[in-house]
């Protein structure tokens, strides 16, 4: 009875967490996009929760409050911040329009379960269902990433694959030790600071954030 | 006692890098880091000498450092001790050498920190390959050689030339470096990396792994010792770098090739086939010829030693072809006879090539120029350095009683006794290679009647040939050094033949072969009729020329010494203009072998606008572009550059297409993985 609320409550969660992911690849105003993460993120940490409640975990708590602090707090600010820097409002002509956008990321969730599908048949974890969700969180993150202009847009979707990974582990293995989960935000918050310094100096150099104008470096 | 050597050579050289990185400026700095890097050498030299006479082998201890692939495991048996010895004979005179040559770079030419450093690294790296017991070690320790030497190469980076140099250099050494990989990937098989497994798992593989992991050694191997056609490098690099530095690395590193030639081929596989014998047979006469071809049509004395370099390299492999082929056969005493004729010529090569790299080196140092046509009459300017340049050209040119004529007579009577063993191969490959090292030789010693000829002899033909000043003590004392070992290890064969010989025992099952000392030195053969019998007649016959000055003194010759001008055919004064040019010199071989050479010829001649009877000008250019630049190196780049230009396209400069790559992998290895996995 336990096992089946924890495996209930655990994949709602998870799919609310990849429905934010997909939000992102519907929206186009940048200011949207903060606040599409903020509430995946929010999610993320419900998800820590259940886990650590029914999984019996404690630690797990400790690194929910973490990350809640860091990416649901610290790094939407941060990002607020950057955005009346760079001063862009919306991501214009991505190289794949939203509609096409939304079937391919429909096409990427089907990947993910049929690539997760012989490991869930595989193992007994009451999380097992939420699996596939993770995967397909990467994949996007890793599609808006390939597939939008804006340098900033891209920053989000390395968070939002971050955020993929982080529940993948989560669901996968209830949580990995608390000092690699410590090294890994670590890791996120020095790489978040390192690509928004790029953002800054690619913008200082082409007036625009435009990632597309980069191959004007080219020899 | 090994222990303690052993420790003085590592904290030596690590001590040298190190306060030449603090501070290696200055008369103090330079002569701290030479002199580190000449007791690192000595301590070295000293290690391998004891592990040589005592015939007990060295096994260091290492601290587990490094836990990937069976980490540093260290120890030296003979036949590395002998490598580490032709080191420490090389490098302690050239660590003295460059103190007084490293002035020049004191002026902002080419970093002294990093030339000091590297070059302690490089000795390091050398002596740590001839260390080696197990593969990781032997590997990092040979991308250590060849990426320090890469950067002493680069030394004088302002030079556009130089930089190239650097590159053809770092490429053939890198291509070198992957057969060498591939090859012992092949020779560990699921064994462990240490050595002693090696040998016993090399004995499992299949003929045909073995002859691949032979042929794969010999490219490997090849290409740092620079064989034909993977020599491209030496001629290039050699001029490149600083003189002493050129001395180390065609004195001695490319020597490392042969070491780890012989300990695959022999030590691991245990000697293999006789065409094994005949390819480096065949290998090593190739390159003699050419290389020594090549050298003749050389003006720049450095260049012309690299291909000599060459050519030495292949005499030292016609000895081990010859070697192994013996050993195929089961001659062992005919093969150490031959291994016996390829270690000491190992052993001479690097003393009198070094001696004359310095001596170039010296040269160039009080000229600036490395041309020979802008030499000449340096020997009343700097009798020390022609002194020595003489004798180790004599050595090079195998003239009795120095060393290089011992060694090449070994390998020539080596290849001799190929009449006694039966076999096709054996019956045509050494007569064939006895006539090679024969044309080699007196090729050899045309070449440096040249080369001593133009460049001290004579008047000087520059202003900078005529200002020349005698090098530093120091460099002198470098030089004579190398000069003194050319002409000990002459006569002194007596004594080193049975040491070398020794080294030999129980690699591929060589037995020790009884060596009685008769006259000079006879290596007791039971399949053949002969001794062979070293040099005595030889020195007798060099003796009694030397005694006809004193003869004709004795007979009250008329000797009085007349000082006078030059007879110039009726003209007044002699300019250098009149004097024989190195071009000239050479241009006879040129014609004989201008089918080989193929010489671009342009000829010039302005005449006056009135009447063509009245030359203004004549100018004659002639170039050689060596075969295997011509077919084989100019076509292999063109192609790289086509491939290269193809796959460009792929790099559009736009970071989305990039990730889209990255994407599409990731998907391509998903699907691969459940498509396997069915």
């Amino acid at each position: 009875m336990n096992d089946l609320l924890f495996s209930q409550l655990s994949t709602l969660v998870a799919a609310s967490v990849l429905l934010f992911g997909i939000l992102l690849v519907w929206r186009r105003s940048l200011l949207a996009y903060i606040k599409v993460f903020q509430w995946q993120s929010t999610m993320l940490t419900i998800l820590f929760a259940i886990v650590a409640y029914f999984g019996n975990d404690p630690k797990l708590y400790w690194i929910g409050v973490l990350l809640f602090f860091l990416k649901v707090i610290f790094i939407p600010r941060l990002l607020q911040r950057f955005l009346v820097q760079i001063d862009v409002e919306r991501e214009v002509a991505p190289y794949i329009n939203t509609a096409t956008s939304l079937v391919l990321t429909g096409v990427m969730v089907l990947l993910a379960q049929a690539m997760t599908n012989p490991l869930i048949r595989l193992i007994t974890l009451p999380t097992r269902n939420g699996l596939p969700f993770a995967v397909a969180l990467i994949f996007i993150g890793l599609f808006v990433i390939i597939t939008r202009k804006k340098a900033f847009t891209q920053v989000l979707g390395f968070l939002v694959m971050e955020n993929g990974i982080a529940m993948l582990a989560v669901l996968g293995t209830f949580g990995i030790p608390l000092i690699v989960e410590l090294g890994v935000f670590l890791d996120l918050l020095m790489g978040f600071l390192v690509m928004q310094v790029f953002v800054y100096q690619i913008q200082g150099t082409f007036e625009s954030i435009d990632v597309s104008k980069l191959n004007q470096l080219r020899y | 006692m090994m222990q303690t050597l052993f420790l003085l050579t590592i904290c030596a050289y690590s001590l040298g890098a190190l306060g030449a990185i603090l501070g290696g400026r200055g008369q103090l700095g330079r002569s701290l880091v030479g002199a580190l890097a000449a007791i690192g050498a000595t301590a070295g030299l000293l290690l391998g000498l004891t592990v040589i006479f005592t015939g007990q082998s060295f096994t260091a201890f290492v601290p587990a450092l490094l836990p990937v692939g069976g980490g540093l495991a260290l120890r030296l048996d003979p036949l590395g001790a002998f490598f580490l010895s032709v080191i420490g004979v090389v490098a302690i005179p050239a660590s003295l050498y460059g103190i007084a040559y490293n002035e020049i770079y004191e002026s902002e030419r080419g970093s002294l920190r990093l030339l000091g450093a590297m070059f302690n690294l490089f000795l390091l790296a050398m002596s740590l390959v001839t260390l080696a017991d197990n593969v990781f070690t032997f590997l990092l320790m040979w991308e250590g050689m060849s990426l320090t030497s890469y950067f002493l190469v680069i030394t004088e980076s302002d030079e556009a030339e130089t930089i190239r140099a650097g590159n053809w250099y770092i490429a053939v050494t890198h291509v070198g470096v992957a057969f060498l990989v591939a090859a012992f990937l092949m020779l560990t098989g699921n064994a462990s990396g240490a050595f002693s497994d090696l040998r016993v798992h090399a004995s499992n593989l299949s003929p045909l792994a073995r002859d691949l992991v032979f042929l794969l050694t010999l490219l490997g191997f090849g290409s740092k010792a620079g064989i034909i056609p993977l020599h491209v490098w030496l001629p290039r690099a050699h001029p490149a770098a600083p003189s002493y530095v050129s001395a180390l690395m065609s004195g001695v590193m490319i020597k490392l090739g042969i070491y780890g030639l012989l300990r695959v081929a022999l030590d691991f596989l245990g000697g293999g086939p006789a065409w094994w014998g005949v390819l480096v047979l065949v290998v090593g006469s190739v390159s003699a010829v050419l290389g020594v071809l090549y050298a003749l049509m050389e003006h720049d004395l450095k260049r012309l030693l690299a291909y000599h370099s060459v050519e030495n390299i292949g005499i030292i492999l016609m000895g081990i072809g010859a070697g192994l082929l013996f050993h195929s056969y089961g001659s062992m005493s005919l093969a150490v006879l031959g291994l016996v004729g390829g270690l000491y010529h190992t052993l001479n090569h690097a003393s009198f090539k070094g001696l004359l790299f310095l001596g170039a080196g010296s040269v160039l140092h009080a000229t600036g120029t490395r041309n020979m046509e802008e030499m000449g009459g340096l020997m009343k300017r700097m009798p020390w350095t022609a002194l020595f340049f003489l004798i180790g050209a004599a050595a090079i040119s195998a003239l009795p009683p120095l060393n290089g004529f011992v060694s090449e007579w070994l390998v020539f009577q080596a290849l001799l006794k190929g009449l006694n063993i039966p076999g096709i191969e054996a019956a045509i490959a050494m007569p064939l290679a006895v006539g090679m090292l024969a044309l080699t030789s007196g090729l050899a010693a045309a070449c440096f009647v040249k080369a001593f000829g133009i460049t001290f002899l004579a008047m000087p033909r520059s202003h900078e040939a005529e200002s020349a000043r005698e090098s530093p003590l120091l460099m002198r004392i470098g030089m004579g050094m190398l000069a003194a070992i050319c002409v000990v290890l002459g006569p002194g064969a007596i004594a080193v033949i049975p040491l070398l010989s020794r080294i030999l025992v129980g690699l591929g099952g060589l037995a020790e072969v009884p060596v009685s000392l008769t006259e000079g030195v006879s290596l007791q053969v039971p399949t053949s009729s002969s001794q062979i019998a070293l040099p005595t007649l030889a020195l007798a016959l060099l003796l009694a020329i030397g005694s006809i000055p004193v003869i004709l003194k004795l007979l009250r010759v008329n000797f009085r010494l007349r000082r006078s001008e030059s007879w110039g055919c009726g003209l007044t004064e002699l300019t250098p203009r009149m004097e024989y040019t190195a071009t000239a010199f050479a241009e006879p071989l040129r014609r004989v072998f201008a089918e080989l050479y193929r010489p671009s010829k342009e000829l010039t001649i302005d005449t006056h606008p009135e009447s063509k009877y009245f030359v203004q000008s004549i100018a004659y250019r002639s170039e050689i572009t060596p075969w295997f630049d011509r077919m084989l190196y100019t076509p292999l780049l063109h192609l790289i550059g086509y491939i290269a230009n193809k796959i460009r396209r792929l790099q559009s400069g736009l970071v989305h297409l990039y990730l889209l790559y990255l994407a599409l992998a990731l998907m391509g290895l998903i699907f691969a993985s459940r498509w396997i996995e069915r």
